[in-house]
């Protein structure tokens, strides 16, 4: 075949696109409107919870992903105050935002808030808060599929039939749909025995739930599988299971993970066998990824769910996972979720 | 007729004063026969440990109580000293000897600065505590940002944390010394017992104790009477913050990190403890014996409710009721106040 000048040029053009392919570097060129001058896109982040490490993880996820597409990022904090957050959206309606993220919040006091901004051409997100508005794409991290995963792991390892404790506080909206995975798994198996069900949010939380639990394993002392779906449970019971002496008899399952989990998780014989959980840094990522898609006109999707990673003990001991950091550079599915992610979507570095 | 309404008198003096005694023994027999495992002695190391850390706290709220004041910080103090010792240690680097002495410190300055607000610049006692507590609970989390603190955690400024929480530190929230059953008696008890031994003995027995009773029922007159009035009531309040800090000591041995809490269960827990008091031995005033039964009363309650599978909501329930009942026998029963 004769190299003609056209097909050369192609070649080059092939190449250099493959190389900006490969490195990953997407210019702002490259994405479309109106990423294509992403100083001028102005988006704001309206929170009702704040305080705690998970939201602290959370909102460091936003400003990554932020940060890599270029865009003007406004944090607005209502420090559960519901009424506050809905006068927050106007504020970012009266500020001239193009795209919102609510993070949290109540159904009741956003939706009208919602409504406004849509009426204002404004995009709009919601994490874990149903504004129920067709418009507003809802990202979830999958509480049932959480606790199913800790579950299945707690099956592999204890078999179908065993004495279970649980700790639970009704009401609350994640622990109720992790709930939901509890009764499937106690109904598919009948050979699970519940013999206790405890719990209280009173803080420090993992002191008061090890109260209880001490009092739960002296009165049930054949309990060998102990599901706490909430990390600050499974660091009470794990207290508790210490104290009492039973460390190398029982086993919790947990959801959730933080630095301080990883340590409890590590120590020499722990009874904390598995947590399910996902990243709150890359469920912020995907906050930011699906407002930028519905801003370039693309269709995300009603749901968005960032799927769990399972976390086991034998997982970190081997990769000799110390903190968060060590987790997601070792754990490739906890560091990021292939979730909206087009072809022109820069994404944060690891 | 007189014989009669004599011994009527007399048999309402035993209630009040026996009264409350034989409901915490009634209580005790009730889940004895229908809580399996709750009559062992291990069962009873548990309820002591689990009211060791609210029981301590109890006690600085009684010693405010004592002078007539108040102290809504000592919740906050606890978490703080809690966050401190987790710093100091992760973070900082240093050793257990450093952390509890910084602790007790802070404990003892926060109760300095609470004695001077209400005492020289005359704030009420209320107020300036409740100040205090909400000034606490923002300043423990500036250090980290609002993150709680556990071994390897990432700082703000994106480094690694390499301290780690001492062995001897934790020791005290969770040796167990042996005695007749190996591994029996948590250090965290034995520090509880100790410290309401002593307050016990302070208010009772020594001189300074009875000038603080003195402030308690009538501050002018004590006054006249030549007694030092700001003084002991700074020296109460330092109290309350010192046992504090002692409580968020052993809360930080026990968790093993720093956890960023407000304390208002401990506070609250601690001072309906305090106030349950009141009504043992028809004291019908703070006192440290009847803080330590009113603490161990709650804890019994709540350990043989757990043990029956009651649920959460039940228990702060019936937490209420005792206190409410408690308050009836002081205020009501008692003609003594």
């Amino acid at each position: 075949m004769k190299i003609t000048r056209r097909i050369f040029t192609s070649m080059v053009a092939g190449v250099v696109l493959a190389a900006t392919g490969i490195i990953g570097s997407v210019s702002a060129a490259d994405m479309p409107a109106p990423f294509d001058k992403p100083s001028e896109v102005k988006i704001a982040l309206v929170r009702y919870l704040s305080t705690g490490d998970f939201f602290q993880a959370y909102l460091a996820g936003v400003e990554s992903q932020a940060k890599i597409l270029g865009v003007d990022l406004r944090i607005l904090d209502s420090r559960q105050d519901a009424a506050l957050q809905a006068d927050m959206v106007d504020q970012a309606i009266a500020l001239g935002v193009d795209g919102i993220i609510v993070q949290h919040g109540l159904t009741e006091s956003m939706q009208e808030a919602v409504k406004r901004a849509i009426a204002a051409g404004i995009k709009v997100v919601a994490f874990d808060v149903d504004v129920e508005n067709p418009d507003v794409p809802q990202i979830e991290q999958s509480d049932f599929m959480l606790a199913k995963m800790a579950l299945d792991q707690a099956i592999i390892d204890n078999g179908t039939t065993f004495n279970a404790g649980y700790v639970y506080v009704p009401g609350i909206a994640p622990l109720d749909r992790r709930d939901v995975a509890w009764k499937e798994v106690k109904d598919a198996n009948p050979g699970i025995k519940q013999l206790a069900e405890f719990g209280t949010l009173d803080n420090p939380i993992a002191n008061s739930v090890a109260n209880q639990a001490r009092s739960v394993l002296a009165a049930n002392p054949t309990i060998t599988v102990m599901f706490a779906p909430y990390d600050e449970f499974a660091k009470g019971v794990k207290i508790a299971v210490d104290e009492a002496g039973m460390t190398s008899q029982v086993k919790i399952y947990s959801a959730d993970v933080s630095t301080s989990d990883i340590s409890a998780m590590r120590e020499e014989g722990s009874a904390w066998a598995a947590t399910a959980a996902t990243n709150p840094a890359v469920v912020g990522e995907v906050s930011v990824r699906v407002l930028a898609m519905l801003l370039a006109g693309e269709d995300p999707g009603h749901n968005v769910v960032v799927p769990p990673t399972l976390i086991t003990q034998t997982m970190l001991n081997d990769g000799d996972i110390k903190n968060m950091k060590e987790l997601s550079a070792k754990i490739p599915a906890f560091a990021h979720a292939d979730v909206a992610v087009p072809a022109w979507m820069p994404l944060p570095k690891r | 007729m007189k014989q009669a309404s004599l011994s009527k008198d007399k048999i309402k003096a035993v209630a009040i004063r026996y009264g409350f005694l034989t409901l915490l023994a009634g209580l005790v027999l009730f889940f004895s026969l229908s809580a399996p495992g709750f009559a062992t002695p291990f069962s009873a190391v548990f309820i002591f440990q689990s009211v060791a850390i609210t029981g301590i706290l109890a006690l600085g709220v009684t010693a405010t109580l004592v002078v007539d004041g108040f102290d809504l910080s000592i919740g906050s103090i606890a978490t703080s000293s809690l966050m401190l010792s987790a710093y100091i240690m992760v973070v900082l680097e240093q050793n257990a000897v450093v952390a509890v002495i910084a602790c007790l410190a802070m404990g003892a300055i926060v109760g300095l600065v609470n004695g001077v607000l209400i005492v020289y610049m005359r704030v009420p006692d209320l107020l300036a505590t409740l100040g205090m507590m909400f000034l606490l609970i923002g300043l423990q989390r500036i250090p980290t940002e609002g993150r709680s603190i556990a071994q390897g955690m990432t700082l703000p400024g994106g480094e690694t944390a390499t301290g780690v929480f001492s062995k001897s530190f934790l020791a005290l929230g969770r040796h167990k010394f042996d005695f007749f059953i190996e591994n029996f008696i948590p250090f965290s008890v034995i520090i509880f017992v100790v410290i309401a031994v002593l307050i016990w003995l302070y208010f009772e027995f020594t001189r300074y104790g009875r000038v603080m009773y003195a402030i308690g029922s009538n501050e002018r007159a004590a006054g006249l009477a030549g007694v030092p009035v700001h003084k002991y009531k700074i020296i109460a309040y330092m109290i309350s913050g010192v046992l504090a800090s002692v409580g968020g000591i052993l809360l930080a041995a026990r968790l093993g990190r720093g956890d960023i809490a407000s304390g208002n269960n401990l506070l609250l827990d601690s001072v309906a403890a305090a106030l349950i008091g009141f009504a043992v031995l028809g004291a019908a005033k703070p006192n440290a014996f009847g803080t330590a039964i009113g603490a161990l009363f709650v804890g019994i309650l709540l350990q043989g409710m757990t043990m029956m599978n009651a649920p959460y909501y039940t228990q702060d329930f019936v937490k209420g009721a005792v206190l409410v009942v408690a308050l009836v026998f002081t205020f009501s029963l008692s003609n003594r106040r």
